[in-house]
């Protein structure tokens, strides 16, 4: 019985590989069908995303065979030679495997450490081989552990906090003022593409209300349209920045356009709510002194990278710790499947002592014809009490060494030790 | 039952300053699971405080309300629980390290400073109304301390923000909007309460001025008492109307929560506390 994970990703192969190894959603069916034919009915699962495709296997023979078989299904599925991806595959067995299932789900062998998506990916993977029966016991247990370790890490963890894109720090920064941005305003000044990526993410969070001030009206016009929002003509901006909760600035003026007497006029307006002011443009828009007014939160591109670059060293220190909750999570897991391994050994272990108790006690019983039946009974019951005493420690015992050692051996010596049939 | 009154004294000190201890820690690492730990000490802290009062009734057939371990307990009790009502949504759940940290600190004076007052009889409590107004005053103080936290907390945030400093404060705090809305509310609560408090006690001492003595109204605790009425009514009006927010809101609520603890710890210092001070002067 082995356990194997085969794959590539961002680590060890450009993106036009893994184009091609890919499998689009509504292959996957047919893929996860036939690799699990392949592999005498395995417990498979696909992960393919942008950043990688792997496969998982719970297979009933040798690791190495399975990992063949895996190449070979590839190759086939995708009609490639097994040489043009041979040396972007990685592929582990066992601890390792789980290991990497592990960090993966967890966002730590992502492209940005910590990211979330991955562990969406990965159960919409899961999803599928349970929805086309490819998923079996040990599967099923292995991504519930991934899924759980994932959780640990991100709830113990500080791996997921800040984000690391300068758009998404914008919405962090708008939500650490504003909480909730369900029905707040932003207003779009100039049309730069990092204010648009910005205006997306705010969006894409809840922003209803989109106001976008240009030079140009047609610009204006062409963004607002995309976002439901109001086009305004540059001369009118100081007569609406009391409309906005947040301000994205990304012309290409050759000067600042925005200066603290704009903002105390907007704040009297507001009755002095809170104003995020993201100034992307270089040269800077909004003149420095805008952020010493009180309720003003005024952030360059310089100051967003700043927050980016924080963000990523928080993560970065965090990996161990989370390396440390992921190694446990491994090890629980590899206790359960060495005590799944182990059971049939125990349950052949308890027969066999069963069926020298049963022979001994009848010989006794037979010898000694005089007894009452509860003096039978007491005779019974005593050398039953016997057995289970002696089963107790080597049972605990054995479910422990396998969590550490290798099953294999384990069950090898407890059937040679209890004279249990190698066929069992 | 000496034993098991001092017990339950310690013990509920003890679980405020790990309740506080915890949230810390919460604030710190951001487990999720420490936080609850700390919610949980606050719950055996209350239970174990409330057995004490229980215990200190019976020992000693009075109500215990007077002395100074007394006080500082109904105030653990009072805030603590207020405090983790206040925090039960997730979005504001951070700032219950705010509330519980100086909780902590008034858990530690209690053990340390205030046991000795444990084994005193209570005094006899000669109206029913003091147990009143006693009972809302301490729910109006731990309101406004609950405010004085949330305006140190938005003022930390606040400065976190606009210096750009992004650091495992600002990524676990609730929202400056959130903290604005809270400190609103409490203020909302926490006024009224105040002014029922001293209305209440105001008619009580009208009624029967005997315990009081005839200048009772002269009092500095009572003179400073409405000042602190009418510089809330200020800070509430401008509020709601929408004048004042944010920072300076922040500010006022802190120097406002500042001024109470002077009245209610500064004048007994000063011994100013009694209300026969213009008679004695006389």
């Amino acid at each position: 019985m082995s356990l194997v994970a085969v794959g590539l990703s961002h680590h060890t192969s450009p993106v036009e590989t893994r184009e091609r190894l890919g499998f689009p959603a509504h292959t996957l069916p047919g893929a996860l069908l036939q690799l699990s034919k392949r592999l005498d009915k395995a417990g498979t699962v696909i992960l393919s995303t942008c950043n990688r495709v792997e496969i998982y296997a719970h297979y009933a023979g040798e690791a190495e065979s399975a990992r063949n078989e895996i190449r070979a299904f590839l190759s086939e599925w995708h009609k490639l030679p097994v040489e043009e991806f041979k040396d972007a595959l990685y592929e582990h067995e066992g601890r390792d495997a789980v290991g990497h299932l592990f960090r993966v789900a967890s966002g730590l062998d992502s492209l940005v450490i910590g990211e979330t998506q991955i562990l969406g990916q990965v159960h919409d993977a899961y999803i599928a081989a349970q929805t086309e029966q490819t998923a079996d016991k040990v599967i099923h247990n292995l991504f519930q552990s991934a899924f759980t370790v994932a959780k640990q890490i991100r709830s113990q963890t500080a791996v997921g906090e800040g984000k690391v894109s300068v758009s998404s720090v914008a919405v962090d920064l708008a939500a650490s003022i504003f909480g909730d941005l369900t029905g707040k305003a932003v207003m779009v000044i100039g049309s730069g593409e990092m204010g648009e990526l910005t205006l997306k993410s705010l969006v894409t969070h809840g922003v209803k209300s989109v106001i976008v001030v240009n030079r140009h009206p047609e610009r204006a016009q062409a963004l607002a349209a995309q976002y439901n929002g109001e086009a305004l003509p540059f001369e009118t901006l100081s007569d609406h920045l009391h409309r906005a909760d947040i301000i994205i600035s990304t012309t290409a003026a050759p000067r600042t356009i925005l200066h603290a007497d704009h903002f105390h006029h907007a704040l009297k307006s507001r009755q002095q709510a809170p104003l995020l002011v993201i100034d992307i443009a270089v040269p800077r828009d909004v003149d420095a002194d805008v952020g010493e007014l009180d309720n003003v939160y005024l952030y360059n591109i310089d100051d967003l990278e700043q927050v980016v670059n924080e963000n990523i060293e928080v993560r970065r220190r965090e990996i161990e710790q989370c390396l440390a909750i992921a190694e446990r999570g491994v090890d629980q897991f590899m206790h359960w499947m060495g005590s799944l391994i182990v059971a049939p050994t125990i349950t052949s272990m308890a027969k066999e002592l069963e069926i020298i108790r049963e022979r001994e006690t009848q010989k006794t019983l037979a010898s000694l014809p005089d007894l009452t039946e509860k003096q039978r009974y007491e005779i019974e019951y005593l050398t039953k009490r016997i057995v289970n005493n002696i089963l107790k420690r080597p049972m605990t015992e054995i479910k422990h060494e396998v969590g550490h050692h290798d099953p294999g051996t384990v069950v090898h010596l407890v059937k040679r030790l209890f004279g249990i049939e190698e066929s069992m | 039952m000496v034993v098991a009154l001092h017990i339950a004294f310690y013990l509920g000190s003890l679980l405020y300053v790990c309740a506080g201890a915890l949230s810390m820690t919460y604030l710190w690492r951001g487990d999720a699971r420490v936080l609850r730990y700390g919610i949980w000490m606050v719950w055996g802290g209350t239970a174990a405080l409330l057995a004490m009062f229980a215990i200190r009734g019976i020992l000693y057939g009075r109500i215990p309300l007077t002395s100074l371990s007394d006080s500082l307990s109904l105030f653990l009790i009072m805030s603590g629980t207020l405090m983790v009502f206040i925090t039960r949504r997730d979005n504001v759940s951070t700032l219950l390290s705010f509330y519980l940290a100086p909780l902590a600190a008034v858990g530690l004076v209690n053990a340390v400073i205030a046991h000795r007052y444990l084994t005193e009889a209570p005094m006899l409590l000669q109206r029913a109304p003091l147990v009143v107004h006693v009972g809302l005053a301490f729910l109006a103080y731990s309101l406004f301390f609950a405010a004085g936290m949330t305006s140190a907390a938005y003022l930390c945030h606040m400065s976190h923000l606009k210096h750009h400093r992004t650091t495992w404060l600002t990524r676990r705090m609730p929202s400056l909007q959130e903290l604005d809305t809270t400190l609103s509310r409490l203020l909302l609560y926490a006024y009224p309460l105040f002014v029922l408090t001293l209305a209440q006690g105001l008619v009580w001492a009208w009624i029967d001025p005997s315990p009081l003595g005839p200048q009772w109204w002269l009092a500095p605790k009572v003179l400073l008492s409405f000042v602190m009425v009418l510089f809330y009514a200020c800070a509430v009006h401008l509020r709601f109307a929408g004048m004042l927010r944010g920072p300076k809101l922040s500010y006022l609520v802190l120097f406002g929560f500042a001024v109470l603890l002077i009245l209610y710890i500064g004048l007994s210092l000063l011994g100013l506390r009694g209300y026969h001070f213009w008679s004695e002067q006389a």
